[in-house]
C-alpha cells in the first residue's frame, strides 16, 4: 500500500536569544492510510514540534523548518503555499491537543465551532452545517447533542470537551489525525473511554492517526507502529509487538522498565538516571551517552546512524550497529 | 508544542548561566538583561543626567535662581543666559536645573510615602487576609472612587499649596494601587511551600513577611515605583500649572510653563515655555522606558 | 444576570458611604472658613455672619452634619453654592452634559486609535509597525497633557490660525443651523484631539498586551489547525477575547477620563464641570467642591459596575458562576 504521509530528514530548529534549539533534527518516518504511528519521548524530545511541522503550524519567529520533506498524499507540504496549506488544515489533517481545557474558544458556543471547520471546508450553508455538527456529537458520545450544541466549553467537564474536540477534528473527514497527547490531561478512567472512543472511530472512518505520547500504555493500547524520539532524532522503530517484546535501545528499555508491568516481579520501578539533555547543550556523540548504561567510547565520539536490524526495525545504537571499519 | 519549547527554556537559563560564571544571584541575572534592552538603558542613562544636572546646579552655572535683573527681563537666549531670562530677569537654564530638583524629589519623595502605606496595607491584606484583607481593600475601593486629579486639586487647595502638600496627596492618593499589586503577590505565596516550611519551623509573622514575603514581592514593586515617579512628576506638575503645588519663587518645571498664559509668551518666547515642557516629557518617558525594561527583565515569561 | 447585578449593586453601597465620610472629613478638618470669603465683605454685619454660619449649619457638631449633608444628598439635594447661590444638583446637571461631551469623545477617539494599533502590533510583535506604535504610545502616556495642549494651540490654534483655542462656540455670534453644529465641532477638535491622543496610549499599551496573551492561547493554535485564515483566526477568534480585558478597563477607566478632562477643560476654557471645579477651588466655594467630588465619585462608581457587567456579557464563563 502507498503511504498516505512520508516524513523524510525533517529539521525544524528554534532560534533563541540563547542559541539555536535544533528540536527536529533529520526525523524520517511514513504512514500508511487507515494505520496509527505512535510517536513515543519525553517532553522536551521534539515530538509535538514534529507533529506541527507537519501542520506547518510553527511559529515563525521563532521556529523554522530548516531542511526535509513532508509528503502527503504525493504533495509535498513544505512547498505548498499558505493557502493550499489552509485547505489541507482541518480538512484532510486533523488535529487534537494535549489541553482539552484551553483548547476550545471560551467565548464562542462549541456548536459555532465545530460548524466553523465544517462551513469551510465542506461548503455547508449553516443549517446544514448544524446537523452535521450534531451528528459528529452523536458519534462521539455526547448526549444531548442537539440541546448542548449551543453551549460554552465551560459547561462541560475535560473528558466531554475532549469529545468535542475530536468531533470537531473529524467533521471534515481528514484522512489524517494528528492527536498530541490527547489523554495526559484527562483522568484515567476517562483515558480509557476517549481511547476507545478514538479507536472506534478511526475503524469506522478508516482514518490513520499520529498519536504522540509519552505513555507506553496508550501507544501499547493505540498503535501499530512506533517510533521512539530522543533529542529531536529517531532513535528506535518497531511494530507495536516487537518493540514491547524486545526493545533494543537503551533508552527504549530504560522506558519500558520505568512503567508499573503486571507480569514484572520487581519490587520498585527502575528510573533512567539524569534528565533530558540542556537542548542547547546536546552532548556530542549519541545524545543518550551520559544516560546509558552501556555506554561505550565510540557513544561519546559519534553519533550512530539509524540502521535497519531485520524486518522494519531500526535502532540508532553502537550496540546494535558496528562501526564499519571498526572490526 | 509552545510548551514543550518553554520548558526546554527553563531548562536552559540556569545551567547557561552557571558555565558563564560559576553563580550568578538573581539581581546580577536581572541587570544583564536590562543591559541588553537599549531603550531602558537609554532611559537610565537620561535619568542619571538630570539628575546629576539638578544634584550640582550651583556649580554647573554662574546664575543664581533667584536673582533678579530687572535690566535684563524676557530676553532671547544668549551667551550669557543660554536659554534667556524670564519676566524678572531670571537665568532661565539656571532655573530649568533648579526645577529638576524639586520635580524629581517630589517624584521620589511622593513615591517613597505611597510604597509605604501601599507595602504595609497591601501586605498585611494579604498575609492576614479574611477580615482585615476585606477592609483593607474596601478601603483601596473608596480610596481609588475618586478621580485622581480633581480630588487632589481639591485637597491641595484646602491645605494650601506648598511642596510638601503635594508629595503629601501624591502619595496619601496613589497607594491602592501598590497595595493591591503587593496584597495579590503576598496572597499566591503564601499557599505555597516554602511558607508552609516557614510556619513549620515556627518562625514570627513578621519576620515571615519581612524576610520571605516582601523580597519576594520586590520585582513587582520596583516596576510600579519607576512608573510610579514618573505619574508623580506628571502629576506634580499638572498642580503646579494650575497654581495649586509648588509656589514661586520655588521653580518647578510645572510653574516654569505657567509663563505660556502669556499670549505673547506662546508665541514669541518659545524658550520661556517649550525646555521646562520638554523636561517634564524627556524624563517621564525614560522613566517609564526604564521601567518597561525593568519589567521585561524581571519577569522575561512576559516578553514573549 | 439580575441577580448578580442586584449583588454588584448593594455591594456598591458600603463603598459609596465610607466615600462620603472620607470627602466629609477632609472638608471639614481642612483650615479655613468656607465663608471666609464672604467674612471679608465690609458690609456683613456679625448678625449676618452668625445667621449664615446658621444657615449651612457650620456652627453644629460634625455628625451631625455629615448626617444632614447624607439625608440631603439622598433626597437629590447636594447642597447650594455659596459664590454662585444656586444649587449644586442644578449646577453639576448644567455642565456635565459639556464634560461627557469631551470625556466620551475623547474615549472613542482613543480607541479608534489604539484597538486596530495594539492589535497590528501584537500580531507583528518586534516588526517596525510594532516598535513605531510602542513609541507612540509611550510618549502619548509621557508628554503632560497641558503642555500638549499648549503645543496644539500654539501651532493649530495661533500659528496656523485652523481652529478656534477657547470655549465650546464662538461667543456673541448665533449661527444658523448647520453652522452652529460646525462652530461647536470645530471647538472641540483640539480639545479632543489632545484627550484622545494622549488617553491613547495606555489604552494600545493594553490592548497589545492582552492580545499578545490571547495569542498564545491552545484555541489559537486549534483555530489555525482548523484551516482558518489568519484573518480569522485574529479578528474572531482573537480579538474577542482580547478585548475582554479592555472592556473591563474602560469602565474603570472614568476617573481617568474625567481627571484628564479637568486641565484640558481649564486650559481650553471649556464651560464644563472640570472648569466650574477649578473655580470652585480658587472662590474656596465648598459645598460645590464637595458636590462635584461626590457627583464625580459617583459616577466612578456607576463605571466600574457597568464594566462589570459588561464583562459578564461579553465573557460567558461569567454569566452561570
Amino acid at each position: 500500500m502507498k503511504n498516505l504521509l512520508e516524513v523524510k530528514n525533517l529539521r525544524t530548529h528554534f532560534y533563541t536569544e540563547d542559541g539555536i534549539i535544533p528540536a527536529v533534527d533529520g526525523v524520517d518516518f511514513s504512514l500508511k492510510p487507515g494505520q496509527t504511528l505512535g510517536i513515543v519521548g519525553e517532553s522536551g524530545c521534539g515530538k509535538s514540534i514534529t507533529s506541527m511541522s507537519v501542520m506547518r503550524l510553527i511559529p515563525n519567529p521563532p521556529g523554522k523548518i530548516v531542511d526535509g520533506q513532508i509528503t502527503f498524499d504525493d504533495r509535498n507540504l513544505l512547498t505548498l503555499s499558505e493557502a493550499e496549506m489552509r485547505k489541507i488544515r482541518g480538512n484532510d489533517i486533523a488535529m487534537i491537543f494535549q489541553e482539552p481545557m484551553t483548547s476550545l474558544n471560551p467565548v464562542f458556543t462549541i456548536g459555532s465551532q465545530i460548524m466553523e471547520a465544517i462551513m469551510l471546508h465542506q461548503k455547508l450553508d449553516k443549517k446544514a452545517a448544524r446537523e452535521k455538527c450534531i451528528e459528529m456529537l452523536n458519534l462521539v458520545g455526547i448526549p444531548r447533542a442537539a440541546e448542548i450544541v449551543d453551549d460554552y466549553p465551560h459547561q462541560f467537564s475535560g473528558g466531554m470537551r475532549q469529545r468535542v474536540m475530536i468531533a470537531m477534528a473529524l467533521s471534515c473527514n481528514p484522512k489524517l489525525l494528528i492527536a498530541d497527547e490527547p489523554t495526559t490531561a484527562l483522568d484515567v478512567t476517562i483515558q480509557a473511554q476517549i481511547l476507545e472512543l478514538m479507536k472506534e472511530l478511526k475503524e469506522k472512518l478508516n482514518t490513520a492517526i499520529m498519536l504522540i505520547t509519552h505513555d507506553l500504555g496508550v501507544v501499547a493500547e493505540m498503535a501499530d507502529y512506533i517510533i521512539v524520539m530522543y533529542a529531536g532524532r529517531v532513535v528506535e522503530e518497531a511494530n507495536v509487538y516487537d518493540l514491547f517484546e524486545a526493545p533494543k535501545h537503551p533508552y527504549t528499555v530504560g522506558l519500558l522498565n520505568s512503567k508499573p508491568n503486571l507480569q514484572r516481579t520487581a519490587d520498585r520501578l527502575e528510573v533512567i538516571p539524569g534528565s533530558v539533555p540542556n537542548p542547547l547543550a546536546i552532548p556530542p556523540g549519541c545524545a543518550f551517552n551520559p544516560r546509558c548504561p552501556h555506554v561505550m567510547d565510540i557513544c561519546r565520539e559519534e553519533m550512530p546512524p539509524l540502521e535497519s536490524i531485520g524486518g522494519e526495525r531500526k535502532v540508532r545504537c553502537w550496540l546494535h550497529t558496528k562501526k564499519e571499519g571498526a572490526k | 508544542m509552545i510548551k514543550e519549547d518553554k520548558k526546554k527554556k527553563q531548562q536552559v537559563d540556569p545551567n547557561a548561566g552557571a558555565k558563564k560564571e560559576d553563580v550568578m544571584g538573581p539581581w546580577k541575572i536581572i541587570w544583564k538583561r536590562l543591559l541588553k534592552n537599549k531603550l531602558a538603558m537609554v532611559g537610565l542613562a537620561t535619568i542619571i543626567v538630570v539628575a546629576l544636572l539638578a544634584i550640582f546646579a550651583p556649580y554647573l552655572t554662574p546664575h543664581s535662581p533667584s536673582a533678579v535683573n530687572m535690566a535684563k527681563t524676557n530676553a532671547a537666549p544668549d551667551n550669557v543666559n543660554l536659554l534667556g531670562t524670564d519676566d524678572l530677569g531670571r537665568d532661565y537654564l539656571t532655573r530649568l536645573f533648579y526645577g529638576g530638583r524639586i520635580s524629581l524629589t517630589v517624584g521620589l519623595v511622593s513615591t517613597s510615602i505611597r510604597l509605604l502605606i501601599g507595602v504595609t496595607l497591601g501586605g498585611i491584606a494579604g498575609f492576614y487576609g479574611k477580615r482585615v484583607d476585606n477592609f483593607i481593600m474596601r478601603l483601596a475601593d473608596i480610596f481609588s472612587c475618586f478621580p485622581f486629579l480633581p480630588i487632589a486639586i481639591t485637597v491641595v487647595a484646602l491645605l494650601g499649596p506648598s511642596i510638601y502638600n503635594v508629595m503629601l496627596v501624591i502619595g496619601l492618593l496613589g497607594w491602592p494601587g501598590i497595595a493591591r499589586i503587593v496584597r495579590g503577590e503576598i496572597l499566591s505565596l503564601r499557599e505555597r511551600e516554602f511558607m508552609e516550611a516557614a510556619t513549620a519551623l515556627g518562625i514570627s509573622d513578621f519576620r515571615k513577611i519581612m524576610k520571605h514575603l516582601l523580597p519576594n514581592t520586590m520585582a513587582s514593586i520596583i516596576v510600579s515605583a519607576t512608573i510610579g515617579i514618573a505619574a508623580a512628576i506628571l502629576t506634580e506638575s499638572a498642580l503646579s500649572y494650575l497654581g495649586l503645588g509648588v509656589a514661586p519663587p520655588t521653580p518647578t518645571w510645572g510653574n516654569m510653563l505657567r509663563s505660556a498664559e502669556n499670549q505673547f509668551t506662546l508665541r514669541f518666547r518659545w524658550w520661556l515655555w517649550i525646555p521646562p515642557g520638554l523636561a517634564i516629557f524627556i524624563v517621564v518617558i525614560s522613566l517609564n522606558l526604564l521601567g518597561d525594561g525593568l519589567r521585561d527583565a524581571l519577569d522575561p515569561r512576559l516578553k514573549q | 444576570m439580575g441577580k448578580y447585578i442586584i449583588r454588584r449593586l448593594i455591594q456598591q453601597i458600603p463603598i459609596l458611604i465610607g466615600v462620603s465620610i472620607l470627602l466629609f472629613t477632609i472638608f471639614h478638618f481642612a483650615p479655613g472658613n468656607p465663608l471666609a470669603s464672604l467674612f471679608s465683605d465690609p458690609n456683613m454685619t456679625p448678625e449676618q455672619i452668625q445667621q449664615l454660619q446658621e444657615a449651612y449649619g457650620f456652627d453644629r457638631p460634625a455628625y451631625e452634619q455629615y448626617f444632614d449633608w447624607l439625608t440631603n444628598m439622598l433626597r437629590g439635594n447636594f447642597g447650594r453654592s455659596i459664590q454662585l447661590r444656586q444649587p449644586v444638583s442644578v449646577l453639576i446637571q448644567e455642565r456635565m452634559w459639556t464634560t461627557f461631551q469631551l470625556a466620551f469623545g475623547s474615549l472613542f477617539l482613543s480607541l479608534l486609535i489604539a484597538i486596530p494599533i495594539g492589535v497590528i502590533s501584537a500580531t507583528k510583535q518586534y516588526s517596525i509597525f510594532d516598535y513605531a506604535g510602542t513609541i507612540f504610545a509611550l510618549m502619548g502616556i509621557s508628554i503632560p497633557s497641558f503642555f500638549f495642549a499648549l503645543l496644539m494651540i500654539r501651532f493649530f490654534g495661533i500659528h496656523l490660525k485652523w481652529l478656534p483655542i477657547s470655549g465650546a462656540q464662538s461667543p456673541g455670534i448665533i449661527y444658523a443651523f448647520p453652522y452652529n453644529i460646525i462652530d461647536r465641532a470645530r471647538h472641540m477638535i483640539l480639545p479632543l484631539a489632545v484627550l484622545g491622543l494622549t488617553g491613547a496610549g495606555s489604552l494600545m499599551r493594553y490592548t497589545r498586551s492582552s492580545m499578545l496573551e490571547v495569542i498564545r492561547q491552545d484555541y489559537i493554535r486549534t483555530a489555525r489547525a482548523k484551516g482558518l485564515k489568519e484573518k480569522v483566526v485574529i479578528y474572531k477568534h482573537a480579538l474577542r477575547n482580547a478585548l475582554i480585558p479592555v472592556i473591563t478597563l474602560l469602565g474603570f477607566s472614568l476617573p481617568t477620563l474625567f481627571s484628564g478632562a479637568v486641565i484640558i477643560e481649564i486650559m481650553f476654557v471649556w464651560p464644563g464641570m472640570g472648569r466650574m471645579q477649578f473655580n470652585s477651588v480658587i472662590q474656596r466655594d465648598y459645598p460645590l467642591l464637595l458636590g462635584i467630588n461626590m457627583f464625580l465619585a459617583l459616577l466612578t462608581l456607576t463605571g466600574n459596575l457597568l464594566a462589570d457587567i459588561s464583562y459578564a456579557f461579553v465573557d460567558p464563563r461569567i454569566r452561570y458562576d
